[in-house]
């Protein structure tokens, strides 16, 4: 991977944050940042009050020691582990086995995958594969041994779903997470799907942040953009 | 059939597979995991015995084995004997011989795992180390065979490095190359036909269980399970 460029400073206050923008516009490097796959020249990362990066200092912290649980864009289950197992990969409750196994069966259920625990992931469809991808990291997160709670990354995570299961999932997994007070901030391209989840939007475009605020907010003035460039080129809606 | 020579054979073959598994894991999957001139380096050391007649390597290895070098001391304190011609000095000639046997399946075989994976389990919590055991390893089992098997086989045939080190003392460093050898040597080419055929047959077994555990190669990191 190459030089990125990227100016971005945010901070979380909400219990699910969006990273939006276009394609190339730094949203996952930024994710990855957080998480501990890319070291910035540049700058901190803190999450509560544990830092996780400062080049100033020379702090960087691996990415396995980071309270962060993060799933990328492709769903990389472990070939040679089932489901279950695969979803327990992650697990932190080493000390109390059987609860484990009962919540990722939980997760199994809330992601529509009940019944699919002992299969192996050659046997899945793309999407089967990428629900368990997110089912594993969302255990992972709510079941985090360390001090406070994990942050949850996900990137793009409903993307590779039909829309009834995406809508059906999106609304499940935001009150679910809410119960456990783990909080979220996933990458996404659609803007609609920050406005279901309800979220605290913030654009990223050319490796800067562009606007932070409710999805409301900033899907109006995603709107008023579209407008502006329609009517530019000598087209225009009706409102 | 030399029954002494083929014991003697088989437990120096053992030996030094179990020592190459030991340390050639960790070796492999340092060498796997990064780049840079000192990988570089390492694996072209590590490469040598291909390359190098095996005579000389045995030659360089029973100088440095003798009292007259610090490591030969240092071995010597160790074992408590010369190492050179003795079962002990085999051990460790073999073990540098059947190095790259061990080593350079392994390395190809974590180097072909898809480093997403090990980000995946890394964004899971999962140490370098369990990310290793759990995820790496499992995924490279048919290398992980392949360099078990060729470590073994790979000893089971020596006979330059083995004849320089141990010299021909039956029980002690007479192998079945070895035995072979001497009784072409002495004519007698009934003994030293079976003696091959049995030598062959170690070769053709090993090859096979490489190449007829297919199922085995569904766990290598080269199948993606990737959704995009």
């Amino acid at each position: 991977m190459g030089t990125v460029a990227l100016n971005v400073s945010f901070a979380l206050t909400q219990p699910w944050t969006v990273l939006f923008g276009p394609s190339g516009s730094g949203k996952t490097t930024v994710l990855r940042t957080i998480a501990g796959f890319v070291r910035p020249d540049f700058g901190r990362v803190v999450y509560g009050t544990d830092v996780l990066v400062n080049r100033g200092t020379g702090v960087f912290v691996p990415a396995h020691e980071r309270p962060v649980r993060s799933a990328g864009q492709a769903a990389r289950l472990f070939p040679h582990m089932s489901v279950r197992t695969n979803v327990l990969f992650g697990s932190g409750w080493y000390s109390k086995p059987d609860e484990g196994l009962e919540l990722a069966d939980q997760v199994l259920e809330l992601f529509h995958l009940g019944g699919f625990a002992k299969r192996m992931p050659r046997d899945l469809s793309g999407g089967e594969r990428q629900r368990v991808s997110i089912a594993r990291t969302v255990v992972s997160a709510v079941t985090f041994g360390g001090p406070g709670t994990a942050l949850l990354l996900l990137d793009e995570p409903f993307s590779g779903l039909d829309v009834a299961m995406r809508d059906e999932l999106l609304a499940e997994l935001r009150d679910w997470l809410r119960r456990w007070k783990t909080p979220v901030l996933s990458v996404t391209h659609d803007v609609g799907e920050a406005f279901q989840l309800g979220a605290e939007v913030i654009k990223i475009a050319d490796g800067r942040v562009v606007q932070q605020g409710p999805a409301g907010e900033v899907l109006a003035m995603e709107r008023r953009r579209l407008m502006e460039q329609l009517q530019a080129g000598g087209m225009s809606l009706e409102a | 059939m030399d029954f002494e020579a083929l014991w003697l054979t088989l437990r120096l073959a053992g030996c030094t597979t179990a020592i190459l598994l030991v340390a050639g894991l960790p070796l492999s999957w340092w060498i796997a995991s990064g780049h840079g001139a000192r990988r570089a380096l390492v694996q072209a050391v590590v490469a040598l015995p291909l390359v190098l007649p095996p005579t000389v390597l045995g030659y360089y290895l029973l100088v440095a084995m003798g009292p007259l070098t610090a490591p030969g001391r240092f071995l010597m304190r160790m074992f408590g004997h010369p190492l050179a011609f003795s079962f002990s000095g085999l051990l460790v000639g073999s073990a540098l011989y059947s190095l790259p046997f061990a080593v350079q399946p392994l390395v190809a075989g974590f180097g072909a795992v898809d480093r997403g994976y090990v980000e995946a389990a890394e964004g899971l919590g999962s140490s370098p180390w369990r990310t290793f055991w759990s995820v790496v390893l499992p995924m490279s089992r048919a290398s992980l065979l392949t360099s078990l098997v060729l470590a073994f086989t790979h000893t089971v045939g020596e006979f330059g490095v083995v004849l320089m080190l141990g010299g021909n003392i039956p029980g002690a460093t007479r192998t079945l190359s070895i035995s072979l050898y001497d009784l072409v040597q002495d004519g007698n080419y009934g003994a030293a036909n079976r003696t091959a055929l049995v030598l062959l047959g170690f070769a053709m077994v090993a090859l096979l269980a490489i190449y007829l555990l297919p199922s085995l190669r569904k766990m290598d990191g080269r199948q993606a399970d990737v959704v995009r």
